[in-house]
């Protein structure tokens, strides 16, 4: 019992939290994994993307977090309204949509490892020159391979979230919710992509 | 304390099952007839409980959240459910009766 609650705040904390305290929290817990990716120059480029490398001011770490959570919220929003077996309140979906990014901070984290980030500035290196730098160390890539796990299996993570919060928030019709889930983040990565490159393309 | 679970369908070939013989507990004055049961005793206890305490709560979900320990649309999602389940039970019942 004690174990499928703590199963359910893990992977579909909605149950519980949603609207404006999910709004809160989620908004707080985007801002502070934007502000830790700027210390590894790591940026959450689009709703499923992270590429570490490229220096921008603080203000742009900030705002990729919140464009991405609005393009997804934007997208889930106009699919809900087709899909929904009644009506739901924007708030929830808005809010639960926030929240469903916060693991997004432990790929943030693991992109402050300097192994990590020695190990990018290698294979920067490395495509530049075509040949294998001096600073290449094995230490240093069985870290690199160590975060890119990490970071993938946080993304399946945020992924399920974010589809909890869409089936919570729109309770879409039986047989609805994962083709319009799918659909909807497709649409909503496109966006975010656009935007953030128009947006990157002026930084 | 121990609730009995009301029989609603026949054991034998799981038609929907009418109530036969009522009594008074004080007087002990039966009568027999046959009466449907109605919509929500098809529901479960869990589910007659939710529309209970949902009436308690003057039909707020709110406060159904705030009772239940979950999130706003968890309870909406519930409700929906229970509505959903009334729906098939009424058509049901309603395509019985000819």
């Amino acid at each position: 019992m004690v174990n499928s609650k703590k199963s359910t705040w893990l992977f579909n904390p909605f149950t519980y939290i949603a609207g404006w305290q999910a709004l809160l929290i989620g908004l707080i817990l985007i801002l502070v994994t934007g502000y830790i990716g700027s210390l590894s120059n790591t940026h959450f480029d689009g709703v499923l993307d992270t590429h570490t490398g490229r220096s921008a001011p603080l203000w742009f770490f900030l705002i990729t977090g919140i464009i991405n959570w609005l393009c997804m919220g934007v997208v889930l929003w106009l699919f809900g309204k087709k899909a929904s077996k009644g009506t739901f309140r924007s708030i929830d979906l808005f809010g639960t949509q926030a929240l469903a990014r916060w693991p997004l901070i432990f790929t943030a984290l693991a992109c402050t490892i300097l192994a990590y980030t020695r190990f990018i500035h290698t294979l920067i290196e490395l495509t530049r020159t075509q040949k294998m730098p001096e600073t290449f160390s094995l230490i240093d890539a069985s870290v690199f391979g160590l975060v890119v796990f990490v970071m993938l299996a946080v993304l399946c993570w945020t992924v399920r979230l974010m589809y909890m919060s869409y089936k919570v928030s729109c309770d879409p019709a039986e047989g609805k919710a994962k083709k319009t889930f799918i659909i909807g983040l497709i649409v909503a990565e496109i966006l975010s992509k656009v935007v953030l490159i128009a947006l990157m393309a002026n930084v | 304390m121990f609730m009995k679970n009301l029989p609603k369908y026949c054991p034998s070939c799981s038609s929907p099952l009418s109530v036969k013989r009522l009594q008074c507990e004080t007087c002990e004055t039966e009568v027999e007839g046959l009466y449907p049961l109605p919509p929500l005793s098809g529901l479960a206890n869990e589910e007659q409980a939710f529309i209970l305490n949902f009436i308690k709560a003057s039909g707020s979900l709110k406060e159904m959240a705030k009772l239940m320990g979950v999130s706003y649309p968890t309870v909406r999602n519930r409700l929906n459910e229970i509505i959903e389940k009334i729906q098939t039970l009424e058509t049901s019942q309603g395509a019985e009766n000819g």
